[in-house]
């Protein structure tokens, strides 16, 4: 089963796309996924309901988000309400310590993103200041990414013995679809997703 | 390094009405200069000549931030502008833009730490027709370390 | 040529264009708007000088420019809403691409929702946006 595991709706104060249009554009390109999950950035959309585009399209619609941390942005799989209490969505400086840990302790996962990218990204971090424990799985293919940024995530998850993830960080329509990860087993939940990660059983796929 | 927290009660509050005459030589310049070739923005003999549908994002009005605002600095950059269209442009019409803040926000990106803050200008013509709104998101920035 | 919404389909592409971002065009635009002392967008000189690499097309010229690639996609066809991110600088006198494509059909308005990118030769999107656009 195929996810692309972060893209952003008109949710993110940057993002173009309504989540209908992902899915006939989903359909309409043959795009191989099944589901998605939404990751809008600072916060966690707990207003709206997908249940019927699933059912419509035949997709699986999940919804994380992708918080700001000291080592850069990082999806947040998960979201439930005792991890939404554990630290401020919306702030600029999370502890990225601070919500691995909290995102462990709550039943969630938390998968630092665009590694390879400068400043929103760990690889710089964690050469200035070291890695994070806790830390097991990163984003190793991202649709924004510029040339390198990919491979310094790669060679970071090598490094460190992280699993990789993909995801599109779509904030257009068509940027949907363009990285994903590739599951071993069916998921239906975000539970079952999260259960996943922690397991590693899946590898990154990039169509780009 | 921690920004400066925006009070967003500025959100909203109406900081500048300016106004602006609308010319067939600037409508020409601008519709020329941006690649435009359909008679209606070339041709002013057009029976509906009229202004490109971007044309009031070239407008800035007196105060880019309200006077008593916070100081940010210098360091910044134009990080967008949406132009909704609500009616034409045509030469010699009158503008009046009234400006508000219509949203601050603070994100990381790949230069920093950064603030957010959408100025909107609301133009209506003379005959208080709402004509066009620009959203103009100006990012802020601090000064490095 | 008329375009009508009945022939357009979610998926298509408009035809790519390369918008004429040359030193001279530029000038052009900054005159037309106001800049053209601001040596940023008309002098590469000075441009580099504040840490640019070279002189830098205005966003809002950007803007412009993918509103020419709409109507020359569907001559008579009315912009509604135009929304531009200046992600990156595009540098003048390179070569830029513009490109756009079908994301979403309105039959009742007649209208359609466009996605729009601007690349540089390294294929890196600088400028992107959407556009809603009656046909």
């Amino acid at each position: 089963m195929i996810i692309d595991l972060h893209n952003h709706s008109t949710k993110s104060d940057d993002g173009r796309a309504k989540v209908s249009s992902y899915c006939r554009w989903i359909h309409k390109r043959e795009i191989p996924i099944h589901g998605l999950v939404l990751t809008e950035h600072r916060q966690f959309d707990d207003e709206s309901d997908y249940r019927e585009l699933e059912d419509e399209h035949d997709l699986l619609i999940l919804k994380g988000s992708e918080v700001e941390t000291d080592y850069g942005h990082v999806l947040v799989f998960g979201v439930n309400e005792d991890l939404l209490n554990a630290f401020d969505f919306g702030a600029i400086d999370l502890k990225l310590a601070d919500v691995v840990q909290a995102a462990d302790r709550c039943g969630g996962i938390a998968v630092p993103c665009h590694p390879g990218r400068p400043t929103v990204g760990m690889v710089a971090h964690y050469e200035e200041r070291g890695p994070i424990e806790g830390v097991r799985v990163i984003e190793v293919y991202n649709g924004g990414s510029r040339a390198g940024e990919d491979e310094a995530s790669l060679a970071l998850a090598r490094e460190l013995g992280y699993y990789g993830v993909g995801g599109s960080d779509a904030h257009l329509v068509s940027q949907i679809g363009l990285c994903a990860t590739k599951f071993e087993r069916d998921i239906r939940s975000m539970e079952e997703l999260v259960m996943a990660l922690k397991e590693g059983s899946f590898e990154a796929v990039s169509w780009r | 390094m921690a920004l400066i927290s925006i009070d967003r009660k500025w959100i909203g509050q109406e900081f500048d009405v300016a106004e602006f005459k609308v010319s067939e030589k600037g409508i020409l310049a601008f519709a020329r200069a941006c690649g435009e070739t359909e008679p209606r923005f070339t041709d002013p003999s057009h029976p509906d000549f009229q202004a490109p549908p971007t044309f009031t994002s070239k407008y800035v009005s007196r105060r880019i931030l309200p006077e008593a605002f916070p100081d940010l600095g210098a360091r910044g950059f134009d990080a967008g502008k949406t132009v909704e269209v609500l009616g034409p442009l045509r030469p010699n019409d009158t503008l009046t833009a009234r400006s508000k803040i219509a949203d601050i926000y603070e994100k990381t990106g790949r230069s920093g730490p950064m603030i957010f803050i959408v100025h909107r200008m609301e133009f209506f013509n003379q005959d208080g027709q709402p004509v066009s709104i620009v959203d103009w998101r100006l990012v802020r920035q601090p000064d490095p370390e | 040529m008329q375009r009508r919404f009945q022939d357009i389909e979610l998926g298509d592409e408009l035809p790519e264009y390369a918008p004429d971002i040359s030193l001279s065009a530029v000038r052009s635009f900054a005159e037309a708007v106001g800049v053209g002392r601001v040596g940023r967008f008309t002098d590469h000189e000075q441009a580099r000088r504040e840490g640019l690499p070279g002189a830098i097309v205005p966003g809002i010229m950007s803007q412009g420019i993918l509103a020419a690639m709409i109507h020359k996609w569907a001559p008579g066809c009315q912009i509604r809403k135009l929304d531009t991110v200046f992600r990156a600088p595009i540098v003048v006198d390179s070569q830029a691409r513009c490109r756009g494509v079908i994301t979403e059909t309105e039959p009742d308005a007649s209208s359609v929702d466009i996605d729009l990118t601007i690349v540089n030769e390294a294929g890196e999107t600088r400028v992107l946006g959407t556009a809603t656009v009656r046909i």
